[in-house]
């Protein structure tokens, strides 16, 4: 197709300015302000609200004390167990829910599948806030809704959000997530010609067969993106805090939780940008592979 | 005999199909028929599930309660507002980069939508600071700044790909005809490009609706939309789970019907297209 133009390129400037600006400014003054923040003793309130002193590296260093690095309520225990969270409730949760959910979608009738997004996507869509609070309702030990099948039932009940915190919330957010992967490997399975799965029908291949040996090798790339988006999200992600304030005694507490206590309730500003600095450079990481996947696709990225 | 076998595996499978999606469905559904209980019923073991007495005393005593209808007034004023607003800014943008690409184009969306991928929390702590020197916190005005910014990427992301999708084919045959750039643009892209800038109208009123990071850390009293006010609510009053129930299912109400008709579009907006 031949390339055309509706507008000229300097009205076509001009149009993108407002927009372009806004955002610009959005990322980069808080950028900056961090970036210079992380290297004060800048707090709330008190004297150094107004007037923090410059301290070099000292936040950085306190972070990454090695005597202090892996305790509870630290930066480092804090680090740990975002990975963790990220390895379970994304990469095996939420990717492997999806897939499974997609995979069935394609065997069952209509009706199935649309109850079956409608309830994924109804899990994704609602404020976590009112999330939050349906799960905390449905785990809590007294009057927890599945403590109360469990006694009906004539089962021990647990005390989830006490005894198993993290469990919880890579389940939480296995089910809160599992839409986005599904939807993405729905559309990828889809993309496939249905001759491929009919040639294996007639070689008489089983259901497992035809996901390992033809579905999942020509999604491959579909793959790759989800991994690399909800790795991305869910190291971000700060909707565990609605559940478990990130205790009991920092047991839940994500790195996105930690500066956010860091910063909010011991109004330590200076430490908590020297966090969000490091989380940045990490988010720049996963961002930088993904935009040169996506450079690479041109089709996907569209 | 072969028959017999795939007959038995879809039954399987249809097993498996309904009793995932209720497992999954379940705390929501759960969420909903507590608000029609009684405090009593919503804590009984067994837990009753559907054969209880249905009772709308959570609903009046939510409604009743005279500042329940400011909240839902601040999460219409924000959630319309910043998408009003998002609009008025995006559509131009998404506008340009659509029908005038340069070689930057591409490069400008990605830098756009790369600002998404920043951490909330990190934004959070100099904005917080602006906002109180400017007297911003627990404002409408500033949280509609703030939902605006946030969404933008997204608007013009979202917008930039409907429109991407209206073919220049027509618009060359219109130039043909005799058309005008004015006759082009009323007659010939306005009706193509309407149905994109609703799904993202749509989209985006739903994403500032459930906003809850931003709102909770930035309003007090004056100007919490319903998410910030559900949250407040479940803390001291966390044991009337009845009420809270109704009050949850007050708050997502309008998300479930505008999500109801506008499921595909809103799967491809918050996939940021990936998904079509």
């Amino acid at each position: 197709m031949k390339t055309f133009s509706l507008l000229s390129n300097r009205a076509g400037a001009l149009f993108l300015a407002p927009a372009a600006a806004l955002i610009g400014v959005f990322v980069i003054i808080p950028f900056f302000w961090v970036i210079v923040v992380s290297f004060t003793n800048r707090t709330l309130l008190g004297s150094t609200a107004l007037n923090p002193d410059f301290v070099g590296f000292q936040n950085y260093i306190a972070l990454f004390n090695p005597l202090t690095f892996f305790s509870r309520g630290q930066f480092g225990f804090s680090l740990i167990l975002t990975t963790q969270f990220v390895l379970l409730s994304a990469l095996v949760g939420q990717a492997l829910l999806g897939l499974i959910l997609a995979w069935l979608s394609q065997t069952v009738s209509p009706k199935i599948k649309s109850f079956l997004q409608t309830a994924v996507i109804a899990a994704w869509i609602l404020p976590e806030v009112v999330i939050g609070f349906a799960w905390f309702a449905f785990l809590d030990f007294d009057n927890g809704t599945l403590n109360m099948i469990l006694r009906g039932l004539g089962l021990p009940p647990g005390d989830w959000l006490l005894q198993n915190p993290f469990w919880v919330i890579v389940v939480f957010n296995t089910w809160r997530g599992a839409a986005f992967s599904m939807m993405l490997f729905n559309s990828a399975f889809q993309s496939i010609p249905p001759s491929y799965f009919q040639a294996a029908d007639v070689a008489g291949a089983s259901s497992l067969q035809k996901l390992r040996d033809i579905a999942l090798p020509l999604i491959k790339g579909h793959v790759v993106t989800d991994l690399i988006l909800i790795t991305m999200w869910t190291f971000n992600v700060f909707t565990p805090f609605l559940l478990t304030n990130g205790g009991p005694s920092y047991r839940t507490e994500l790195l996105s939780i930690y500066t956010y206590r860091i910063a909010f309730k011991d109004f330590e500003f200076g430490k908590g940008a020297a966090v969000g600095v490091i989380i940045m450079l990490i988010n720049l990481a996963f961002a930088l592979v993904y935009l040169r996947m996506a450079r690479k696709k041109p089709a996907e990225a569209d | 005999m072969a028959r017999s076998v795939t007959t038995q595996r879809k039954l399987i499978f249809t097993i498996i199909g309904w009793s995932i999606g209720f497992l999954i469905f379940f705390p929501i559904l759960w969420t909903f028929l507590t608000s029609f209980k009684t405090e009593g019923t919503a804590v009984a073991t067994p837990p009753q599930f559907l054969f209880f007495d249905w009772t709308l005393e959570n609903y009046h005593e939510v409604q009743s309660r005279s500042d329940y209808g400011k909240h839902v007034m601040n999460s219409i004023v924000i959630s319309v507002g910043s998408t009003l607003l998002g609009l008025a800014l995006a559509i131009p943008a998404a506008w340009a980069m659509a029908f005038s690409p340069t070689k930057r184009t591409k490069d400008i969306l990605m830098w756009m939508l790369s600002t998404k991928m920043m951490p909330s929390v990190g934004v959070l702590v100099p904005l917080y600071l602006i906002f109180r020197d400017w007297g911003l916190l627990d404002s409408r005005l500033g949280l509609v700044a703030v939902l605006t910014m946030i969404n933008l990427p997204i608007i013009v992301w979202m917008l930039y790909t409907y429109f991407k999708e209206i073919p220049g084919e027509i618009l060359e045959a219109a130039r043909m005809d005799g058309a005008s750039l004015m006759k082009e643009i009323i007659y010939v892209l306005t009706p193509m490009a309407v149905p994109g800038i609703a799904s993202t109208m749509l989209l985006n009123i739903i994403l500032a609706w459930n906003e809850a990071f931003w709102t909770l850390n930035l309003t007090a009293a004056n100007a919490a939309p319903l998410t910030a006010f559900i949250a407040s609510y479940s803390s001291p009053e966390g044991l009337f789970w009845a009420k809270l129930s109704a009050a949850s299912t007050m708050a997502i109400a309008p998300i479930l019907i505008m999500g109801w008709f506008s499921q595909k579009q809103l799967v491809r907006g918050l996939t940021f297209g990936a998904v079509k």
